[in-house]
């Protein structure tokens, strides 16, 4: 996914051999005042980027009475870091971090089998239907999300024979008071098979024609063979599906505001916010958020490399 | 099994069975049954009621917020197009063939990877009028602090600074890795031929990052017309903002379903949503692509 994007000729230039005005000799004091601006642009830059984290900090720390008093302290004389401990005790943030993980892992790993399989099949596979199915993938990512909230809802709800369900979907919840809720509808992504099949387009077919000829079977051959020449493709989309999920709000709201049980980090912590309603306790509210971005952020700066590939590949050109 | 995969033409369907069987359920089914609803009344309780495009006429003709709403909307989105992609286009520029890029990197995405709840809380506290951040800043520089929430001509443009801080990283690094991959000759032919920093980037960035800027635009502009989860966390408590100033159409969708289950209505918008953004897409496609430069790939 590294292929440039030259273009046939260079339009510009001709025309700027033209317009130009002869070139400046350019001094070194200007150099140096370039590179001071464009520092303290950066600077600030990153300072708007950080200051609201850095404040959120100070307000978790912060006691109750600083919080009342007129008017309120804004740097925390005595720091609660205790707060961070008792919103372990107040709230159930591990069963959200559980349920956070479980059902983003599992999507993750769906995902990933399901990309692989179907983009290896598009890719590596001349069939009828091939090119209506690689059409139908593309069309498919212009289908916003919002199209499919009221169907899924009903869809899980009526799922037949499931949840109490008879099998005309009568009777029951379906679906609805499941994990299977939050996952199912995830476990395909267009833009995975896209992108997996970019990846299986470079490996080269006397590979797996060999194999054939060795008499490998049809899914030895995938597995064994296909699968492990693009490892780098499946660790990109890997990285860009957890975070993706792990941060998923909207869906998983709507099928678990009446299932406390199923709820996930980012969910819980929006529909408890009626908890932290008066002014003394906003403190242990945003402690609580701090933490729920934590453990997410350390992943993030472990694995940077691969979620900058996978933010940008697939995106240069489309 | 064994005959099954020996026969040469069943092979790649084996790969694609379990996609084509979701494609059936996640994909086809409700498309078609959104659709149906739409053309229906149905509180999800009884059984629905055929209408046939009575839930269109009243969107357009009698809704009282309908079209408050798409205007606001696109308001929105066009309003974190403007601001955010030369913000980040210019940033972008300024490092993005520096040495040091890295470490800056890694703050200017820490938003990339913070979920959304948290963003639109930490912001919450942020804006708070009497003692938010931003507003004791202001008064450093002896500047009234606004209600950046409560004043109903601010609450949407503080979504729309929130949102531009939060895609700012990542429309950076596409900004980043489509000027990795304009070839340097270019820039050397021009400083040979006395080009200033402006003219580098007016006249050799700007066309060969094309592609690049027609992609962070057009998917921008997707996202940013179906957005709403930030507006429930910034304004809780009211329906979408002070006078519902921060009202987008998905927001009003999602209440009309899920509040008020009126499931053909809330169908119904999704449609007409649907339907302005592929167009808009499109439209923004057929301009951008024209008179450019054309990239291969």
């Amino acid at each position: 996914m590294t292929e440039t994007s030259l273009p046939a000729t260079a339009p510009g230039l001709a025309a700027m051999a033209e317009t130009m005005p002869p070139g400046r000799p350019r001094s070194a004091a200007r150099r140096t005042a370039w590179t001071a601006l464009k520092y303290a642009l950066l600077t600030l830059g990153a300072l708007i980027m950080v200051l609201p984290f850095l404040d959120m900090i100070l307000g978790a720390l912060r006691t109750p009475a600083e919080r009342l008093a007129r008017p309120p302290v804004y740097w925390p004389r005595d720091p609660q870091w205790g707060n961070f401990v008792r919103v372990f005790e107040e709230l159930p943030l591990w069963r959200w971090m559980a349920n956070s993980l479980g059902v983003t892992l599992a999507i993750t790993a769906l995902q990933l089998l399901t990309s692989a399989m179907a983009g290896y099949a598009l890719a590596k596979f001349r069939f009828p239907g091939r090119t209506g199915m690689f059409r139908f993938a593309v069309g498919a990512q212009m289908f916003p999300f919002f199209i499919f909230l009221i169907p899924w809802f009903f869809i899980l709800r009526y799922a037949p024979l499931m949840g109490g369900n008879d099998w005309t979907g009568q009777g029951g919840f379906g679906l609805l008071g499941s994990y299977a809720a939050l996952v199912l509808p995830f476990a395909v992504s267009w833009y995975g098979i896209f992108l997996m099949r970019q990846f299986f387009l470079a490996v080269p077919d006397e590979l797996l024609d060999a194999a054939r000829m060795d008499g490998a079977g049809e899914f030895f051959i995938f597995f064994r063979i296909a699968l492990p020449l693009v490892g780098g493709g499946l660790a990109t989309l890997a990285i860009f599906v957890f975070l993706y999920h792990w941060n998923e709000v909207l869906w998983t709201m709507t099928v678990t505001r009446t299932a406390p049980d199923l709820q996930t980090l980012p969910v819980g912590i929006y529909l408890l916010r009626g908890a932290f309603e008066q002014e003394a306790t906003k403190s242990l509210q945003q402690a609580a958020i701090l933490v729920s971005v934590l453990p997410i952020i350390v992943l993030f700066l472990a694995l940077q490399r691969f979620y900058v590939t996978g933010i940008t590949s697939g995106s240069v050109k489309g | 099994m064994r005959g099954l995969l020996s026969s040469k033409a069943a092979v790649p369907w084996l790969f694609l069975g379990p996609v084509v069987v979701f494609a059936a359920v996640f994909f086809v089914l409700p498309v078609v049954f959104a659709a149906y609803v739409s053309l229906t009344t149905w509180d999800s309780l009884t059984p629905p009621r055929w209408v046939g495009l009575a839930n269109y006429q009243y969107l357009f003709a009698t809704d009282p917020i309908f079209l408050r709403t798409l205007w606001q909307t696109v308001y929105f989105a066009l309003g974190t197009l403007a601001l955010g992609v030369p913000l980040a286009l210019g940033l972008a520029t300024v490092f993005g063939r520096s040495r040091h890029q890295g470490a800056w990197r890694v703050l200017y995405t820490l938003p990339m990877v913070t979920n959304i709840v948290a963003i639109g809380f930490i912001f919450w506290f942020v804006f708070r009028q009497t003692d938010g951040l931003l507003n004791r800043l202001l008064g450093l520089f002896g500047l009234p602090g606004p209600g950046w929430l409560t004043d109903p001509s601010l609450a949407m443009l503080s979504a729309i600074l929130v949102f531009v801080w939060m895609e700012l990283g990542r429309n950076m690094l596409l900004f980043a890795a489509g000027l990795a991959s304009i070839d340097e000759s270019y820039y050397e032919a021009a400083r040979l031929d006395g080009a200033g920093r402006w003219q580098l980037f007016r006249f050799v960035t700007l066309p060969l990052l094309k592609p690049t800027v027609l992609f962070v635009i057009v998917t921008g502009f997707i996202s940013g017309m179906s957005y709403f989860t930030l507006m429930l966390v910034l304004f809780p408590g009211t329906q979408g903002g002070p006078g519902r100033a921060a009202l987008t159409t998905g927001q009003y969708m999602y209440q009309m379903a899920f509040e008020d289950l009126r499931m053909g209505r809330a169908s119904a918008v999704s449609y007409v949503l649907f339907a302005l953004v592929l167009v808009a897409t499109l439209v923004q496609l057929r301009l951008l692509r024209r008179g450019g430069v054309e990239a291969r790939g």
